[in-house]
């Protein structure tokens, strides 16, 4: 479903991304991690093309999005993307939040819209917030209307850039679950985090990168296997959360 | 002063208005609001054109701003009263004159009030609006802009200030406002000039106060609702 070949990303004379490569097969759930600085969030965002390439060539179900002739917006309409920050639009309701782009893009009748609409909240266990404006939510809140936000376009794929790190402990399994269910759900999905808890349970395959560079991408089953580069073995002892 | 008041504080108020045009204070506020409501859509056009990556809507609207930030707003008046009717071919009025001097003045500073606006917000909002497959146009209609002038209504109202003490230039050219009532008050009169000029002061500061208090206290009660401390 998505193939990335040879990814490459440099900042100034700095590679941030140096020939990454690797798939997603649909319906799969891919756990991208690694050390800060390694590069997990600009591989994510050059997959909505958030972030240009220097290098390589990311194919989504077979098509190139980083050529010329490709529409960023209608890319943008089939990957969904979570934010750290949740990056809801404060002066809008959740639920004017969740129908924009379905009224603006898909040109969905305003009752279509919010009929979707409250579904995906009741989804995320939120329905009673649809009224409520951002600045009055928590932030594991805020984040299930962000993910809402996003599914209201039914993505192809679902792509997090660690969508729990700006979160309250007491918030991250709210969240957490949220994803878990979506996952099971079938989804193709790809997340940046540092919860190793949902990458055991509920990843396929781990990629772990560093400086720049995929390391290894193992199924998970071998990644928390234990027989696996030093370096790893002490990432997963650092992020304890598991 | 209560003489003056009584003698020539219609004058001061409307000017000629009804035997000639609209004049005085209301002259002053008609000028400024006009010149603010017709500089304010401009200046929207000048922010959003200035921080495109694109060169050819960048480049020309920087160089407006700069331009009118580096003239001095007389000699923008000068240059209307003598361009504008070459322009229009035919003689304009001084309101007029005044009127497009203001607003070509004006939307360059507001451009740059409106700028800091969009500046301010996240960078989140619109990456958040993109990643949803809106377009750059639709993102800053529906997501910036609507924050950005909402949290910059202090500073502009703040600026209707500078307009409305602006307008007074409008005297060099006859428009008829506020000073020039009262220069028509003092040549009539010609015993009086510091009292009579002294009642136009305290009257600008009274209305410039006013407006100024307002974007003051609308500054701090947005604070509040967001829970920043005022400045």
């Amino acid at each position: 479903m998505i193939e990335l070949r040879r990814v490459s990303k440099r900042f100034g004379s700095q590679y941030v991304l140096k020939d990454v490569s690797g798939t997603v097969t649909r319906g799969e759930v891919a756990v991208v991690c690694g050390p800060s600085g390694s590069g997990k969030s600009t591989l994510i965002r050059t997959i909505n093309r958030l972030e240009e390439l220097d290098g390589g060539q990311i194919l989504l179900e077979g098509r190139d999005i980083h050529e010329p002739a490709m529409d960023v917006d209608s890319l943008r309409m089939r990957v969904g993307f979570v934010f750290q920050q949740f990056n809801l639009f404060p002066h809008l309701s959740v639920l004017d939040n969740i129908t924009l782009a379905p009224r603006r893009l898909q040109k969905l009748s305003k009752d279509e819209a919010e009929a979707r609409a409250f579904d995906l909240l009741e989804r995320v266990g939120l329905r009673a917030k649809a009224t409520a404006f951002p600045g009055s939510l928590s932030g594991g809140q805020s984040q299930r209307v962000a993910i809402a936000r996003s599914l209201a376009m039914s993505p192809q794929v679902m792509l997090f850039d660690e969508p729990t790190s700006a979160l309250d402990p007491e918030m991250v399994s709210e969240v957490l679950a949220v994803m878990t269910d979506l996952a099971r759900d079938g989804m193709t999905m790809m997340c940046v985090t540092h919860e190793m808890g949902f990458a055991r349970n509920v990843a396929d395959t781990v990629w772990f990168l560093e400086a720049g560079t995929l390391l290894v991408r193992l199924s998970a089953e071998e990644f928390f296997g234990g027989n696996v580069d030093a370096r790893i073995r002490t990432f997963i002892g650092h992020t304890t959360t598991g | 002063m209560l003489q003056i008041l009584h003698d020539y504080g219609v004058l001061f108020l409307v000017g000629t208005f009804p035997n000639g045009p609209l004049g005085g204070l209301a002259g002053t506020l008609l000028l400024a609001t006009l010149a603010a409501a017709l500089a304010l859509p401009l200046s929207i056009v000048l922010a959003v054109a200035r921080i495109d990556n694109r060169r050819v809507y960048s480049a020309p609207a920087s160089a407006v701003v700069t331009l009118m930030r580096g003239t001095p707003l007389l000699m923008v008046i000068f240059w209307s009263n003598y361009a504008l009717p070459l322009l229009v071919g035919g003689s304009v009025g001084p309101f007029w004159v005044m009127l497009g001097a203001l607003v070509v003045y004006q939307s360059a500073y507001l451009a740059e009030v409106v700028r800091a606006g969009i500046n301010a917000l996240p960078r989140g909002q619109y990456e958040a609006a993109r990643a949803l497959g809106l377009s750059h146009k639709e993102t800053l209609v529906r997501i910036i802009l609507p924050q950005a002038l909402y949290n910059s209504f202090p500073a502009l109202l703040a600026q209707f200030v500078s307009i409305i003490k602006e307008t007074s230039l409008g005297f060099v050219i006859g428009v008829h406002e506020f000073s020039t009532a009262a220069a028509e008050a003092n040549n009539d009169l010609l015993v009086k000039p510091v009292q009579i000029f002294s009642l136009l002061a305290i009257t600008y500061f009274v209305v410039c106060f006013v407006f100024a208090s307002m974007a003051r206290s609308l500054e701090r009660h947005m604070g509040m609702a967001k829970g920043v401390a005022p400045a």
